[in-house]
């Protein structure tokens, strides 16, 4: 029951907000943001290409066809806060996957590669597989030197050997000259 | 028949066999590793493959993809923990029958079920493959467009949680696909100054990146997972009582697998599942599954393999991968120069005999190895994961520069390790972005050709009875999750009326 003096324009507002809460998802939402400023973004780029003549385009420009992608993925993506009205099971059925959240090893893990990825052109890839092969181990909680340290140069070696002897790949020697040739 | 036995010699070369034979190896390995897959396997062998003859690569990744899917299996009795999705429903039967002490007993049948399906699937892939290309010849620009578009609107409603995140996918993998020189007029799109962006994004980074580097990101967050193992003994082949019990369930299993394949989809898990259910369907005694009934692991086997058969058919006459595996495998053609499709029928015929005799083959391998070898693979999940997923990185980590000898494509493989990962958290799959990445081209250029030819009226589309039927069958599949329910009420109230 609602009390004499409160707002009423307040109590009416909460069942509204809480009916489009049902309706929207708010993850969802986030994510069709996300999206539509990606597309919005690439169609801007679209708009800088090359003009060319039309004789030469016969009414299919360079922008065309990725132009017709991005209104597809946008005309997608703005369903996607309301598409869980579609399931069964609602929200849980499209939220099983994303219901914990990213633990922070992964987190960490995606950082270590990324500097593994940037260190390559100047440890080389020979010493960058052998940087990964200690740290990753280490950073996921190996700490059995015994094992950890053949591993770290036996492992590398014999993919390096693989790749620049029987394939002939061509490896970043980096700093140190250590290319394997 | 000439040409059937020069396909089957390409593939009886002592190096050839050797391929072959390290394809079920691998693919038994990883099939049996839970993370590790078939696709996962198959994009860290594409820069290997580049030295390799075409037939010889090809042969070695069919052979991979038949024996991870069996690999799966191993790991779902022993220690119900599928290697590989397809394997899920395995685990249902197939780890309580092991729990009461007949580990060698359920292999067995795995083994049997898996490839009786998988040779099942391989004659009907030898009887329809040229027929599908015979009719794929006929088909033009507008044609191929409304298949490739079938292909992809199949990919996202049978795959995964959500069809619109799917098809968000898909589309995306195409636009990727635009990165590069556009061909009609010699445009540079997306390439944002880099020189070696103006052949397109290599896709080999890409599905590295997408299938071993996002994995690895998912489990490092499940290191702590330990496995409750049962002891496998010798593995024993099914008994006579056995085997009467489940060779129409093999029969049935290997012909929804067969064409579960052939749609494109993710084929062997959605096969398995179809398989495992309509076994439970057929059987008398449906209280016993659940709890080791062998008709429950022959169900699933004989379906999932079946289906490998049945998704290098739309692959191979059509230029369309019929799952996630297959289109790295059609990738892996590109790469080589060879374009899949009805003119690959008749120009080479012998590269599709080849094919199916290294399937057959590996169907043959890995019962061989299956069942002397189940001991070992069941102890491949002791390798610690602290060694396993570095591992799987450095071979990442190479691969992707291996291609183009370039660390920009090292810094695409694990951009697309990342996104990848945060999609399949959010439900997006990575199979229909793969396929629309492999298909932006032909569909990029057969809606180009098609507009070209009809003077920009979209309407000209609808002139065609192919396209028409293609065009329906893509409403009918992007629409399926809003009126299935509807047809199982219908089919549920005729059944009741009837009954």
């Amino acid at each position: 029951m609602q009390e004499p003096d409160s707002d009423p324009t307040e109590a009416d507002e909460k069942p509204q907000r809480s009916a489009i809460y049902s309706l929207i998802h708010g993850t969802d939402l986030w994510l069709t943001l996300i999206i539509l400023t990606v597309c919005g973004g690439l169609y801007y780029v679209t708009s800088g290409f090359d003009e060319v003549p039309q004789i030469l385009a016969q009414n299919i420009t360079p922008e065309w066809f990725p132009r017709l992608l991005i209104w597809v993925i946008v005309f997608l993506a703005l369903l996607l806060p309301i598409e869980h009205l579609f399931h069964a099971r609602g929200k849980k059925h499209l939220d099983e996957d994303r219901r914990h959240r990213i633990k922070p090893m992964a987190v960490v893990t995606a950082g270590l590669l990324t500097l593994v990825v940037a260190s390559m052109q100047w440890l080389g890839t020979y010493l960058t597989m052998i940087f990964l092969c200690i740290a990753l181990p280490m950073l996921w909680g190996e700490r059995r030197l015994k094992v950890l340290l053949p591993f770290a140069i036996i492992f590398p070696t014999i993919v390096a050997l693989l790749f620049t002897q029987v394939l002939k790949v061509y490896f970043e020697p980096g700093i140190f000259g250590l290319g394997l040739r | 028949m000439d040409i059937v036995l020069e396909g089957l010699g390409l593939v009886f070369e002592p190096f050839n066999i050797f391929l072959i034979l390290c394809g079920v190896l691998i693919g038994v390995l990883v099939g049996a590793l839970p993370g590790l897959s078939s696709p996962i396997a198959i994009a860290l062998l594409l820069p290997f493959s580049i030295s390799l003859e075409p037939v010889q690569a090809i042969a070695m990744m069919s052979a991979l993809y038949c024996a991870g899917t069996f690999g799966g299996s191993i790991t779902a009795i022993l220690i119900n923990a599928p290697g590989a999705p397809p394997a899920v429903a395995t685990a249902f039967d197939g780890y309580p029958m092991a729990k009461r002490g007949e580990a060698g007993r359920a292999l067995g049948i795995a083994a049997i079920s898996s490839v009786s399906g998988g040779i099942i699937s391989l004659i009907i892939f030898l009887i329809a493959t040229p027929y599908l290309a015979d009719l794929a010849l006929r088909f033009r620009p507008p044609e191929y467009f409304a298949l490739a578009v079938f292909a992809l609107s199949m990919l996202a409603t049978i795959s995964g949680r959500s069809s619109i995140r799917n098809l968000i996918a898909g589309a995306v993998g195409v636009l990727i696909g635009t990165v590069g020189i556009h061909l009609t007029t010699g445009v540079e799109r997306f390439t944002f100054g880099y020189p070696e962006m103006t052949d397109g994004i290599h896709f080999v980074p890409v599905l590295i990146g997408l299938f071993a580097m996002s994995e690895l990101l998912k489990q490092s967050q499940t290191l702590s997972v330990v496995y409750e193992r049962i002891t496998a003994v010798v593995v024993k082949l099914p008994s006579r009582e056995d085997f009467n019990k489940i060779k129409w369930t093999i029969l049935r299993s290997s012909g929804i697998g067969t064409f579960i394949g052939i749609l494109p989809a993710e084929g062997a898990t959605v096969a398995a599942i179809m398989g495992y259910n309509e076994a439970k369907r057929w059987a008398k005694n449906k209280e016993d599954f659940g709890k080791g009934d062998p008709v429950g692991i022959a169900g699933p086997e004989a379906a999932n393999n079946a289906a490998t058969g049945g998704a290098m058919v739309p692959t191979l006459a059509l230029g369309i991968p019929g799952s996630a595996t297959t289109a790295l495998i059609l990738a892996a053609l590109i790469m080589h120069g060879i374009r899949p499709g009805p003119y690959l029928l008749r120009e080479t015929p012998e590269f599709i005999y080849a094919i199916f005799g290294a399937m057959l083959i590996a169907n043959i391998m890995f019962l061989v190895i299956g069942l002397v070898g189940a001991k070992f693979f069941s102890r491949v999940t002791l390798i610690p994961r602290t060694l396993l997923w570095p591992s799987v990185f450095a071979f990442s980590l190479v691969g992707s520069y291996t291609y183009g000898s370039s660390l920009l494509d090292v810094w695409i493989m694990l951009i697309a390790g990342v996104i990848g990962f945060l999609m399949a958290r959010h439900g997006f799959g990575a199979a229909p972005l793969v396929m629309g990445l492999i298909l932006g081209g032909l569909v990029e250029e057969s809606l180009s050709q098609s507009m070209i030819m009809f003077d920009n009226n979209w309407f000209k589309f609808f002139e065609s009875p192919i396209v028409v039927f293609f065009f329906i069958l893509t409403t009918t599949s992007l629409f399926w999750p809003v009126i299935s329910p509807w047809v199982r009420k219908l089919i549920n109230r005729n059944v009741s009326e009837s009954a």
